[in-house]
């Protein structure tokens, strides 16, 4: 079953890197996964700015939406499931290098959170793999698929 | 007849002289004629173009209400009185506020912030013992957050310090320009830039020996203002005749009352002057012009007679009774109603008990988001532009900062006295996970305008250093772990070119073998000096580099011990990295900058970047929370509880001419140096001058526990502290102490039995597997 998982993984992988050798400037970003995992109670103030940032995300209003998460990390520095959030919203500007270190920020915020750890790869795996770094996106999906 | 005499029946000699005369009066009438043209170039080019000089206008952080949030109400108020909010009246629509035991109700005006306009919101913020317990608006429903407006804390001023808010005129109260009218120039709206009856007595005025004085229109004095200097001559009036008669011809009466309004000087706040009536009703009143009453806008317009004269903090009598005149002239142009001016004679001046703050009371701060400016924005732009500029400032951090620097200082002085200059000092205060600098003092005066200690002040770091010696140990841990036994006996550095080197401990004994995490714990400098020459003295400085240090650093040996300059903020950023678990952020002043009205330009947003794996950091802080527990930092436990857990490092350098302390909590980060500017020995340590400072600090701050996320290759094991060895509860004064996994000891110590040791690793297995069931 993991073996058959790996493979699939491997292809969705190659395909990819194939398509990110020439980036064309054009191509749109890759978008993010959506947020998976159980839904966390947040505090009502780091709930209502992670909503007007989606809304803003929805409306292509980036740089607003990044505002509205760094705001709530103001608050919640600590709160990995924001940190992913802004992961997302840099993904989405193209800041690719960004997106990782806030994957990576997330994930060190995660504990035990084995499913957003996991996300977190994934995120780092497309970011890596618009960055044109094949290799580094199969690790990265390799890492996501050892989380339990 | 009479012409022909004249230009026909005249002698030769006569006709010479007229025909002179003639070209000179063409000359003359040129020469009037190109001048009024240049005069017409001026005021249609100055007048046109640019108008005012806007100064960069520089804010706090705005302050986040929210339930759970960590503040007292007493700070919340702090911040209201010093954003001009008035207490206890509910009077207008925004502006006030109004206390009752454990809540707050405030009327926030409404701002336009970088992520757009926030209209004006009514408020209710309940208070418990640890802060904001809820926030409700006026109807009593729940408010996630509620956004307080930003202090401004001053500006990036033009040349002349010339400071002004632009308003329209539709949004200046009728009754202040018609008490403007009827005071300064009654027949504004009819005259064409002068008004006859005013130069008439004018010059009556002159011919009985007063001087030249008065009769000006609005026009005039906008002219004088706007044009010329203020000397008194007759040739100065003349230009300004001409000029207010053109000024007339070219612009409405509107146009011309709306540009004096806004150009009007009227007040002087140290050295910033207040000009135009916008920005003087936030400076008297604390509100926007449009809010201005009756008996406030009068007040206003009798300062434009002499704004230090009638200054109402200085001369409140003056000030009363000039205003009151105005007031009368409103009745007398039937402005007013007899009975409203009665009833708006017999009010008070109402004007903010606010302190003077000059073009900024944190200069020290403005000087760090200038030359942050400088970098994207023409010296030009940023004093003329009206640009707003969001910066990261936390008003409750700086003020406290400010003062205790302050204090203590004085305190060493006289303890010390040791003559003048005294002694000096900086603070640096970041938000420990974002980087944000909230707070940042220059010297012991927070109101010098001059040398920058914070950012310019680059002296010996001394043992700040060693988190970067150890840092480099713990990435290592096939080598070291807390425990691994360092050497702290005789030792001499020779190398080629460079004289012997032998550091010496601060006690001038030396501890034999002692655990890696007691050597930094006690700052022992011979065990790291020969730890950092074990490693290496450049791979040592690629971790100072990887921690965000650019400066370049000579690979001495003593560079190991500090024997490297460093500014306060330079050791803030370096600490920044280790208290955000590796995370480098560069330190950040500014969030956001906008235009005057509001349109984004730039944003300054948050970036991390892993520049360390999660383990030897969290390793090192670990050890650095050693320091404060049980090392030269334990006299923190004054002002800070055990559960803090701060982690710190004292620094001391040679003849004690520094005295450093740099530490974090879970929520912030805070450097501390003092010293003498002249490099005296200031005979003060670390721990005696700078930590006091830090702990005062930081106690007042509400500062949140220092808890670390452990990270997945961190593993804690029970450790004897004698023999450095396993350990289990059999053994006295065990400690629970992190190793990179796999690189605990393996060997048990006397004290302990095999099996307690087994049992150990099922307690803490157990307790793993129930940390990842629930979490953190």
């Amino acid at each position: 079953m993991k073996s058959r998982l790996r493979i699939v993984l491997a292809f969705a992988v190659c395909v990819s890197a194939c398509a990110s050798q020439r980036p064309e400037p054009g191509l749109p970003p890759p978008s993010p996964l959506p947020p998976s995992g159980p839904a966390h109670a947040e505090s009502p103030a780091i709930a209502s700015l992670m909503d007007s940032a989606r809304a803003d995300t929805a409306a292509g209003k980036l740089a607003n939406a990044g505002a509205s998460l760094e705001r709530a990390l103001r608050i919640e520095p600590r709160n990995p499931r924001l940190w992913q959030e802004l992961s997302r919203v840099r993904l989405l500007q193209r800041d690719y290098v960004q997106a990782e270190s806030c994957a990576q920020r997330s994930s060190s915020w995660a504990g035990s959170d084995a499913l957003l750890v996991a996300d977190n790869w994934r995120l780092i795996a497309q970011a890596r793999e618009a960055r044109g770094d094949a290799d580094g996106a199969r690790a990265a999906l390799d890492a996501a698929s050892q989380q339990r | 007849m009479f012409r022909r005499r004249i230009f026909g029946q005249i002698e030769p000699g006569r006709s010479k002289f007229w025909r002179y005369f003639r070209y000179a009066f063409l000359a003359l009438a040129l020469l009037a004629a190109s001048f009024t043209l240049y005069l017409d170039f001026r005021v249609r080019s100055e007048f046109e173009g640019r108008r005012f000089a806007l100064p960069a206008r520089i804010y706090a952080r705005p302050l986040e209400l929210h339930a759970g949030l960590r503040i007292a109400q007493g700070d919340v108020i702090d911040e209201l009185r010093e954003n001009g909010y008035r207490e206890g009246i509910r009077e207008g629509d925004t502006g006030w506020f109004v206390r009752d035991g454990s809540w707050l109700e405030i009327a926030v005006r409404p701002f336009r912030f970088w992520d757009g306009a926030q209209n004006a919101l009514r408020v209710r913020i309940d208070f418990d013992p640890i802060g904001v317990q809820k926030v409700q608006d006026a109807q009593g429903l729940d408010l996630p957050l509620a956004r307080l407006e930003p202090l401004p804390i001053g500006g990036i001023y033009p040349g002349n310090n010339q400071d002004r808010v632009l308003v329209r005129l539709s949004e200046i109260p009728k009754p202040l320009v018609q008490a403007l009218v009827a005071t300064e120039d009654r027949a504004f709206y009819t005259h064409h830039g002068y008004d006859l009856r005013g130069i008439a007595r004018a010059a009556w005025s002159f011919v009985r020996g007063h001087g030249l004085q008065g009769g000006s229109t609005l026009t005039q004095q906008l002219v004088k203002n706007f044009f010329l200097t203020p000397e008194r001559t007759l040739q100065r009036k003349g230009t300004e005749f001409i000029m207010a008669v053109l000024l007339e011809l070219h612009y409405g009466k509107e146009e011309i009352l709306e540009t004096y309004l806004n150009e009007i000087y009227l007040g002087q706040d140290r050295d910033r002057a207040i000009h135009g009536v916008g920005l003087a009703s936030l400076y008297y009143f604390g509100k926007t012009v449009d809010q201005l009453t009756l008996t406030e806008g009068a007040l206003l317009v009798a300062l434009v007679k002499g704004p230090g004269v009638y200054d109402p903090y200085r001369h409140p009598d003056r000030a009363l009774e000039r205003r009151n005149l105005v007031l009368r002239e409103m009745r007398n142009t039937n402005a007013i109603t007899p009975e409203a001016f009665m009833l708006a004679r017999s009010t008070g001046l109402g004007v903010n008990d606010k302190a003077a703050q000059g073009t900024s009371p944190h200069p020290a701060f403005v000087d760090l988001v200038t030359r942050h400016l400088r970098r994207d924005y023409d010296e030009a732009d940023l004093r003329s532009e009206g640009l707003r500029i969001f910066t990261t400032l936390d008003p409750r951090v700086q003020g406290r900062a400010e003062r205790v620097l302050e204090r203590r200082i004085a305190q060493f002085d006289r303890e010390k006295r040791f003559g003048e200059p005294g002694l000096e000092g900086a603070v640096v205060v970041t938000d420990s996970q974002t980087g944000e600098v909230e707070a940042l003092v220059g010297g012991r005066d927070p109101h010098y305008r001059g040398f920058n200690r914070a950012l310019d002040a680059a002296r010996p770091v001394g043992s700040l250093l060693k988190p970067a010696v150890y840092l480099t140990a713990l990435a290592d841990p096939a080598h070291y772990t807390l425990v691994t036994p360092l050497d702290d006996s005789p030792f001499v550095w020779k190398s080629r070119g460079a004289p012997d080197w032998e550091p010496m401990n601060y006690d001038r004994q030396y501890h034999g073998a002692v655990p890696l995490r007691v050597a930094l714990a006690q700052s022992y400098n011979v065990a790291t000096a020969r730890l950092g020459t074990d490693l290496g003295v450049s791979r040592v400085l690629g971790t100072v580099q990887r921690l965000g240090i650019e400066r370049e650093m000579q690979p001495y040996a003593s560079t190991l011990l500090g024997a490297v300059d460093l500014s306060p903020l330079e050791v803030a950023q370096m600490y920044q990295t280790i208290a955000s678990g590796g995370f480098r952020a560069p330190l950040r002043a500014i969030r956001e900058v906008t235009t005057q009205d509001g349109k984004p330009l730039k944003r300054y947003p948050l970036a991390v970047e892993q520049a360390f794996p999660p383990e030897p950091v969290y390793l090192v802080t670990a050890a650095m929370q050693g320091v404060v527990r049980e090392g030269t930092g334990q006299s923190l436990k004054n002002w800070l509880p055990a559960e803090t857990a701060v982690a710190g490092k004292t620094g001391t350098t040679d003849e004690q001419r520094d005295a450093w302390f740099a530490g974090f909590t879970g929520d912030k980060l805070a450097i501390v140096w003092i010293g003498y500017d002249d490099n005296r020995a200031a005979r003060l340590t670390g721990a005696g001058a700078a930590l006091p400072v830090w702990g005062e600090l930081m106690g007042s701050l509400a500062v949140e526990p220092l808890v670390l996320p452990k990270p997945q290759g961190i593993e804690t094991v029970l450790v004897d502290p004698g023999s450095g060895l396993r350990a289990d509860s059999g053994c006295a004064g065990a400690l629970e102490l992190p190793f990179a996994k796999g690189s605990a000891p393996s060997a048990v110590a006397p004290c302990a039995s095999s099996v307690g040791i087994a049992v150990e690793d099922v307690k803490q297995k157990a307790k793993n597997w129930w940390q990842r069931l629930w979490g953190r």
